[in-house]
């Protein structure tokens, strides 16, 4: 009797010390003293800067010998999606970057963000940038990024065939239909997966002047089948209609669009400045810029083109580790440190005195402080359901439907889903 | 014979895991189904059968997604089941090549399902994909498709691609069916005079049903799973065409933060799935018979 309760309980003994055991070496504490050094972790969405950073950061562990960096990199749709968990547990993240919009707020909200108000390397960015990482007037995050999410163009290809940018819709439309006379498609459009909520910002962004119309809608003051949307869905109806997208557009993702637009099948490609330099790599001899649809005409136009500030750096408030994830920050945002991320990654900043060296980065630069651009409209959507129904409404149009019916089924989600 | 009152202590085991990865998370989900949790504060307030109203009166996409779901399952069942079977019924024989030719239909089920999800976006995609081209080669142009991008038929070119993927699944659960079936009574059908389709009308689909029960309803329960293959080709899209309960309550917890809301869907879902199993497991099994 006796053995066999022995038995027993070593049986569920030894479970649980197997468990315990697998749990130990399955994974290290990506935040952890490590030797003498502090260990920290960076975490962020940009797998594709994994190379540059890492070179950064040995530079960093150069310059700091008692500070470690792991960087701990997700998808950007799993990091939108489970960020917030893993901050909360605090063993990863001591430093990591936040989308602007909905997951700053949730962030926010959730009390993850360190405040950074009164960091000296606060002043190391470009003041007029980083207000989407301030709430009630402290700074939580530091945007890095500076994105223009507005189509990228062949330059060479308009030079050519002798086409300005357009100022107005009927001058947009008469460069899409000579573009068209010329067998080229005038926008490659990645329907299947960004192409929708990346064009919707330079579609609408004259329709709805008002930086307030999203909150309105999510507060019931607006509605999506008021003018500003359905002008703007009228506008993607005729995009679709006259061919100046591809066929099939809903069934495009961005690398086929991008293989359009490097082939020179088509002369624009519907996503945003972070994809020239893939661009460039599928060919090198493009000369591309921005160039932003003007929806309305040209006397009624108020913005030229979209800005995004993102891949906003912060320290997670749940860390022990604030000094040395700090510390990082502060190294980031060095101008000499920006310029070589910069340049590496092909991507404009918001730190001050970063020297572009890149042709494309160099010809581009213009947008920052001479073009009137407007922070994204789609990242004021707050709640992702919204945003949900106001993305799928695009989708509708270029499905067949009519625009006012789309908007009419979004309007049903939006009062579904108001809180 | 007694009993030793130790002998208990050998469920402990299974028990401690039962209770922590099965009944604790359902308990909970249960629990936060009546709460408005963001999945992420310490405190919630609890909402009734709010949550139980919102999903079936107020919310149309929830309700889009059942239908999407029963589409997608139907298409998965009907199709899986059939090709499972018809495969199964040819290459039913231990020879070299059946033995190869059930190693290569079991081939895709090995796969990683972002692996088949990459391979099936490429095969559809309407200007570069495999699937149009050939069609135009072979001068059935007519049918070429926006396979993924139509909101009509993306939902079952996703159900195809399912059933590209686990079909080589069922059919050795129907290779094993059909294996056991004894061949003595298909002996006596021939002696009777019974035709090839009678013998399998007569004989092998009611001995097979047991191996039939099986497949459909797991074929039921993971179509209405397919969560991995629906997010990675279409992400829901396009207008919510191929959004399923599952990327859908996915798209509640993890994006919009209403946990206790994602959480009502859940055990809707749950509860539809062991509605529709029961029914399947009732229907087939009034086909079973015993010689």
């Amino acid at each position: 009797m006796k053995n066999r309760l022995w038995m027993a309980t070593g049986t569920v003994g030894l479970g649980l010390i197997l468990g315990a055991c697998a749990g130990e070496s399955g994974g290290e504490d990506s935040s952890s003293e490590s030797g003498d050094a502090t260990q920290i972790s960076f975490m962020h969405w940009r797998g594709e800067d994994k190379a540059v950073l890492d070179e950064i950061i040995a530079d960093f562990e150069e310059a700091n010998p008692d500070i470690r960096v792991e960087q701990n990199i997700y998808p950007s749709d799993q990091y939108q999606a489970t960020a917030q968990r893993m901050l909360q547990e605090g063993s990863t993240g001591d430093v990591f970057t936040s989308f602007p919009g909905a997951q700053f707020e949730s962030i926010q909200s959730a009390g993850f963000f360190e405040d950074l108000s009164g960091e000296e390397f606060v002043s190391n960015f470009d003041e007029s940038l980083i207000a989407v990482g301030q709430k009630d007037d402290t700074q939580y995050a530091l945007p890095y990024q500076l994105v223009f999410n507005m189509p990228v163009y062949n330059k060479g290809m308009f030079d050519e065939l002798g086409l300005e940018v357009p100022k107005s819709w009927t001058e947009f439309q008469e460069m899409a239909d000579t573009l068209l006379e010329n067998d080229i498609t005038p926008i490659a459009f990645p329907g299947a997966d960004i192409g929708p909520n990346q064009f919707m910002n330079s579609m609408m962004m004259n329709n709805a002047p008002d930086e307030e119309v999203f909150q309105k809608l999510q507060n019931g003051e607006e509605s999506l089948t008021n003018d500003w949307w359905v002008n703007t869905l009228e506008d993607f109806k005729l995009l679709a209609d006259k061919g100046y997208i591809q066929d099939d557009a809903l069934g495009t993702n961005q690398d086929s669009a991008m293989a359009m637009v490097a082939n020179e099948e088509a002369a624009m490609l519907a996503t945003g400045s972070y994809h020239m330099n893939s661009l460039l790599d599928l060919n090198p001899d493009l000369e591309l810029d921005l160039l932003a649809p003007i929806t309305v005409e040209e006397s009624e136009a108020t913005y030229e083109g979209i800005n995004t500030a993102t891949f906003m750096l912060a320290v997670n408030s749940n860390s022990d580790k604030k000094d040395q994830a700090k510390a990082f920050i502060d190294y980031l945002s060095q101008p000499e440190v920006a310029s070589k991320y910069a340049n590496e990654t092909g991507q404009h900043l918001t730190v001050n005195g970063v020297e572009y060296e890149s042709e494309a980065l160099q010809n581009t630069s213009y947008w920052i402080d001479e073009r009137n651009t407007r922070f994204q409209p789609r990242f004021l959507i707050t709640n992702a359901q919204i945003e949900d129904a106001v993305l799928s409404s695009i989708e509708n149009v270029l499905g067949g439907e009519d625009p006012m019916a789309a908007a009419e089924a979004a309007q049903q989600i939006v009062e579904e889903n108001r809180e | 014979m007694r009993i030793s009152k130790s002998i208990y202590l050998f469920f402990l085991p299974g028990l401690v895991l039962y209770s922590l990865f099965f009944l604790y998370p359902t308990i909970s989900a249960l629990f936060y189904s009546f709460t408005d949790w963001d999945g992420l504060s310490t405190t919630f307030q609890f909402v009734g059968i709010d949550n139980y109203t919102r999903a079936f009166t107020g919310d149309s996409i929830f309700q889009k997604t059942i239908g999407n779901n029963l589409k997608f399952m139907l298409t998965v069942v009907v199709f899986q089941t059939l090709v499972a079977l018809a495969f199964a019924l040819i290459v039913i024989k231990n020879t070299k090549t059946n033995v190869f030719l059930r190693a290569l239909y079991f081939f895709p089920t090995i796969l990683s399902s972002v692996s088949v999800a990459f391979i099936w976006a490429f095969i559809y995609d309407p200007s570069m994909g495999i699937l149009n081209q050939v069609l135009e080669l072979i001068g059935l142009d007519f049918l070429a498709q926006n396979w993924l991008g139509n909101a009509n038929i993306a939902i079952y070119s996703l159900a195809i691609t399912q059933v590209w993927f686990h079909a080589g699944q069922m059919l050795i659960i129907f290779v094993a069916g059909l294996q056991a079936i004894p061949e003595e009574l298909y002996e006596v059908a021939k002696i009777e005079g019974a035709s090839k389709w009678q013998a399998f009308r007569s004989v092998t689909w009611p001995l097979l049903a047991p191996s039939a029960t099986i497949v459909v309803a797991y074929t039921t329960i993971q179509s209405f799973k397919a969560f991995d293959l629906v997010f990675a080709m279409t992400g829901g899209g396009p207008n919510n065409s191929t959004e399923i309960i599952a990327t859908y309550i996915y798209e509640v917890a993890f994006k919009s933060y209403q946990f206790g809301y994602a959480s009502s869907i859940s055990v809707i879902f749950m509860v539809i799935i062991a509605l529709i199993t029961y029914l399947q497991f009732k229907a087939l099994r009034s086909d079973r018979v015993s010689y």
